[in-house]
């Protein structure tokens, strides 16, 4: 998935030059694993193809030797591409995880190491958990505007897609339990199996 | 142990009949609540949550482990001991609601205190509780006319009204919209807070656990924590030290 329509939308809801597009992108949307270089890249090609402009620079800090920052805005045809996104229809994330690579070509020997794997990446899947948690003295009580809820359903779409994965790893781990067991089992009695 | 913490599990296990077969629930669970915060386990259907908080709160007595409440360890106390103390410092947040249809749910948050309280001051401080979690209009209405959010804030109230040092509420989200219950969350987070509380809750659903302060799951019997910040050993779910003083 490509940064430009998020940035296009960022500089649309707001203009604002690299550094703050950068921050604003990885607030909105840091577990999409958006590179920040990406933005520049992204503000390239949107530059291009005439779908934001320079609307000024911001001054470099007066203590600083830096270059005046280019301020972005969109551009009416940027308006007009950004719409066109909004009514297209969304892909669906392409299912793509070295885990079921593993799964798929393991052995009976395998399986101790794949518990480990499945309990790590459980532990990984609530360490993102928590880090998407509200931040203390953010929200209370319930969102009235509409940003606060469009955001706060794309935050549970990202948890569900978490807990989706631990029940799937808490399950596998349960069965692959069973079965490193018995496997263990028939090798003591000297008929295991491939 | 820092004054702070409010429950502490250590290595507890415990196990049920199911026919012949014995199954363990929990197996050497490890878990802290300190004062002002809010620690969230979620599990799936039948991983022990349930069986996990009537532990925690003193309801259950553990095969093996120890569970301490103020550094109290629940199962050198005396019934009597026990039951004072599950009376006064521990809230339960039930969702069952009054035994009668008829009770008004001013009277029906008093109740926790009507041995000890006149009806008056009890009522008082009923009206209060209900304010504080932001269901004082539900005051004169009874159970069945209140909304699913309703109930569970009704709930919360009922278990605060002595002024616990631990709440535990299991599964308090149930029923409610995402609105709801960000609202809910909220609020318990917020009194964990302000009120220098302890808050154990139980969620079948991970978005629920977003306002908690710590979080853990379930599964096998066993407590996973956070990767990263975290001692895998023993399950323990730990609290960094903060070096925060409780409020005066």
């Amino acid at each position: 998935m490509s940064a430009k329509n998020a940035v296009l939308g960022l500089v649309i809801e707001r203009p604002g030059y690299g550094y703050d597009l950068a921050r604003r992108l990885e607030a909105r949307f840091g577990s999409s694993g958006f590179a920040p270089t990406g933005v520049y890249s992204a503000l390239d090609q949107l530059s291009s193809e005439e779908l934001v402009r320079s609307a000024g620079a911001r001054p470099g800090a007066a203590n600083e030797r830096a270059a005046p920052r280019t301020i972005y805005e969109a551009t009416p045809k940027g308006v007009d591409r950004f719409e066109d996104w909004m009514l297209d229809d969304s892909s669906l994330a392409p299912v793509r995880d070295e885990l079921y690579m593993k799964i798929a070509l393991s052995r009976p020997h395998n399986l101790s190491r794949l518990i480990e794997l499945t309990q790590t990446q459980e532990q990984g899947c609530l360490a993102r958990m928590h880090r998407l948690r509200q931040p203390a003295g953010s929200l209370q009580g319930r969102p009235k505007a509409w940003s606060e809820v469009a955001a706060l359903l794309v935050r549970d779409a990202e948890i569900k897609q978490l807990q989706a994965r631990i029940e799937w790893l808490q399950k596998a781990r349960t069965i692959m339990r069973k079965l490193s067991e018995a496997h263990q089992r028939s090798t003591a009695r000297g008929d295991g199996i491939a | 142990m820092s004054s702070q913490v409010r429950l502490a599990l250590e290595k507890v296990g415990k196990s049920y009949w199911r026919g012949p077969h014995e199954t363990a629930v929990l197996k050497e669970i490890s878990l802290s609540v300190y004062a002002g915060e809010c620690v969230a386990v979620w599990g799936q259907r039948g991983s022990g949550k349930t069986t996990l908080l009537k532990v925690a709160a003193g309801l259950e007595a553990p095969e093996s482990g120890t569970v301490r409440f103020k550094e109290q360890d629940l199962g050198s106390m005396s019934r009597s001991a026990l039951v004072r103390l599950l009376r006064e410092e521990i809230g339960w947040a039930r969702r069952a609601g009054p035994e009668s249809d008829e009770l008004e749910m001013l009277d029906y948050v008093a109740l926790p205190l009507l041995k000890r309280q006149t009806l008056r001051r009890a009522r008082r401080r009923s009206a209060a509780a209900l304010s504080r979690v932001g269901v004082g209009e539900c005051s004169k209405g009874r159970w069945e006319d209140l909304t699913d959010g309703e109930r569970t804030l009704v709930s919360i109230a009922h278990a605060m009204v002595r002024q616990p040092s631990l709440l535990v509420v299991d599964d308090p989200t149930a029923n409610l919209d995402v609105l709801q219950r960000e609202e809910v969350m909220g609020l318990l987070r917020s009194t964990a807070e302000r009120d220098w509380l302890g808050v154990l809750i139980t969620v079948p659903d991970m978005p629920s656990m977003v306002h908690a302060h710590r979080i853990g799951s379930l599964s096998d019997g066993h407590l996973l924590v956070p990767s990263g910040n975290l001692p895998e050993r023993d399950n323990v779910v730990e609290f960094p030290a903060r070096g925060r003083a409780a409020p005066g």
